[in-house]
């Protein structure tokens, strides 16, 4: 009954909305057949590519440079560990089309099993950072174990359940996980000499982890792997036909994603360094759902510019946080509706039209 | 024994907000094909309208038909004005309806403010039956409860509007063909169960204080009952928010009460796991074919 977790794909609705679909670039023919013809191997970034690569890494290390104070510099290490756990989402909805509303809950169990193992075992953020992305990664396989059955809202739901259910337990556990006032997480300790008490190596470290993010989400779109995610989004039953273990690539998305989540959360308890449930709730994970709709899931920028527009657009309009909320939910009402691909895709279409009107 | 009596009676009262939000919930998923996450937020919407108005002084019975009215015309306008738009693609208009919620949610918060609203009991009677202490508020809530599901049921299954609502789930094109305006039985639709949502807004805060945060709660509990149920299953709604509405009432008095809000997001999980198409059956939601 539920072979495809979302919907076809109609034909072209009347007006001007289009489909998410047409998001990534349509690729010459000459690099398709290249791609085709190595299959399991990387597509090599175009020229454009490398040139955005570029301006991006220098904005985010040349960021502290520019005297941004120490307002702005923290507001921008929250924003690099949420958009690590958005390229999370963005990987397993942009790509293998399984969206959640409870995101934030892997962040908590990333958080958590450092805050707990800092707490009860005395280990440190580098114990804890492979550790709670591997325990992350696991619980999000298992989680998404109802994805091989439900599909499509369904499933949101379920993700939407556990993330609440994650929050009460949570508040109900007692000293284990310090109920609802949460847990005390000590600072990172230095490495090569380093100290992250300062803002600014803090930075540098998230910034790291976020070019890691990065890079291993541009591997995995542009690698075959990515091609059979994004063949398990667009029809599930075809992909089954042609022999893809969908339920094998599905899981392994969302324990990607999992894992993502799980680092950010780690960076997040040790940059905090005081954790509680309420952070992990099912509202957290909506504003994740939400940045990621906004930036837009399948373009490589677009959860980090959703992140940087949600953290800092308030900032900079100096919006309170009631006021910036509801600008939020008007500028992804606006996004569904004017923008389906999300402010980056919107960016790209504006790019190429303006180099079709060059060419011509 | 006259405790669990006592409690089944308080519980009966707690599931009749839940069954009106089920149907609601049930009515726009299953029927109209739009997973309107912000659906507790039209409850909360109206809860606090009628806060509003009550305090304002305004007779409560008067305030419930100006909750309803106004949370109707909310449902109007949000259907009208996005939900339309994303009838093809309804994983959009699910995130879209999140934004919805989230804006819904901080406006209450701008107009009026975060405090949690309560209204006097419009009633303040209490009938002693067989040594079981009633409030007045709590039968009535139920009884209204019961004329709102009696409607609704044999609206869809007995009344030619009804009939053609169905026919329209069932093959979109035939039924358009049929001369059944489609579109206008799904905004129809929307805009009823946004009025269930402002009935049960109302009666939520005659029997308990609400925040503007009371929505992010019902909407699961909502969600649960109509999923338990089965998707557009009138009946299913019922059975579903009896169960809850049970399960929590006896669990606050006798389990854990800490606990109360799990038990229906496990119950929720397990079914949607193993029965997808909801304990009584129903429709698997939007093109989920």
């Amino acid at each position: 009954m539920n072979e495809t977790p979302h919907f076809p794909e109609p034909a072209p609705p009347v007006g001007r909305r289009r489909d998410i679909a047409s998001e990534r670039p349509v690729t010459p023919p000459a690099v398709q057949s290249e791609a085709k013809g190595r299959s399991g191997w990387v597509k090599l970034p175009s020229r454009e590519e490398t040139v955005v690569a570029i301006v991006a890494v220098v904005f985010l290390v040349g960021f502290p440079w520019c005297n941004p104070g120490y307002r702005f510099l923290s507001l921008a290490i929250t924003t690099g560990f949420t958009s690590i756990a958005l390229y999370g989402l963005g990987l397993q909805f942009g790509q293998a089309g399984i969206m959640s509303v409870g995101h934030a809950a892997f962040l908590g169990i990333g958080a958590y099993t450092a805050a707990i193992m800092a707490g009860r075992f005395g280990l440190g953020f580098w114990v804890a950072l492979p550790f709670s992305a591997l325990f992350s990664a696991v619980i999000a396989g298992l989680i998404g174990l109802p994805s091989l059955r439900v599909g499509g809202q369904h499933y949101i739901i379920i993700t939407f359940c556990f993330c609440a259910l994650l929050n009460i337990a949570l508040t109900n556990g007692g000293s284990f996980t310090g109920a609802a006032t949460g847990l005390d997480v000590g600072s990172i300790d230095p490495i090569f000499g380093i100290n992250f008490d300062q803002l600014r190596n803090a930075y540098y470290l998230v910034v790291a982890v976020l070019l890691i993010s990065l890079l291993v989400t541009y591997l995995i779109t542009n690698s075959s792997y990515g091609r059979t995610l994004r063949a398990i989004r667009e029809n599930e039953a075809l992909a089954r036909a042609v022999g893809i273990n969908t339920g094998l690539h599905k899981i392994g998305a969302l324990m990607v994603s999992g894992a993502f989540a799980g680092v950010a959360g780690v960076l997040q308890a040790y940059y905090l360094r005081h954790i509680s449930p309420a952070l992990y709730g099912p509202f957290p994970s909506l504003y994740l759902a939400l940045m990621v709709m906004l930036g837009g899931a399948r373009l490589l920028y677009g959860p980090l510019a959703g992140a940087i527009i949600v953290s800092f657009l308030p900032e900079i309009l100096k919006l309170d946080p009631i006021d910036s909320r509801i600008a939020y939910g008007v500028g992804l009402l606006v996004v569904i509706l004017l923008l389906p691909g999300g402010v980056s895709a919107g960016l790209l279409d504006i790019y190429r039209w303006l180099l079709s009107k060059r060419r011509r | 024994m006259e405790i669990f009596i006592q409690q089944l009676v308080n519980s009966l009262s707690v599931a009749s907000v839940t069954i009106l939000i089920g149907i609601g919930i049930t009515l726009i998923f299953g029927l109209a094909g739009i997973v309107n996450f912000a659906h507790g937020e039209f409850l909360m919407v109206g809860g606090m309208i009628t806060w509003f108005l009550v305090t304002s002084g305004l007779n409560f019975f008067l305030a419930l038909v100006g909750a309803m009215i106004f949370v109707g015309v909310l449902g109007f306008i949000a259907e009208r004005g996005l939900f339309r738009f994303t009838l093809e693609q309804p994983m959009n208009g699910f995130i879209m309806s999140i934004g919805v919620s989230v804006i819904l949610q901080h406006v209450v918060i701008r107009v009026f403010n975060e405090v949690q609203k309560t209204i006097p009991d419009p009633i303040g009677k209490v009938w002693v039956v067989g040594g079981i202490d009633i409030i007045a508020m709590r039968a009535i809530v139920v009884l209204l409860t019961a004329v709102v599901v009696a409607t609704t049921y044999f609206g869809i299954s007995r009344s030619r509007y009804g009939i053609a609502l169905r026919a329209s789930i069932a093959d979109q094109d035939t039924a358009a063909l049929m001369g059944i305006p489609v579109r206008r039985y799904v905004t129809g639709v929307f805009v009823y169960g946004s009025v269930l949502a402002g009935l049960g807004g109302a009666l939520m805060i005659a029997l308990f204080p609400i925040t503007p945060f009371t929505g992010s709660v019902v909407i699961i509990r909502g969600f649960a009952v109509s999923l338990i149920g089965g998707l557009g299953n009138v009946g299913g709604a019922v059975a579903g928010g009896l169960i809850l509405g049970l399960v929590d009432g006896l669990s606050a008095g006798y389990g854990s009460p800490e606990w109360t809000d799990a038990y229906s997001l496990v119950v929720m999980i397990v079914i949607l796991i193993v029965r997808p198409q909801g304990l009584l059956g129903g429709t698997l939601g939007p093109r989920a074919t």
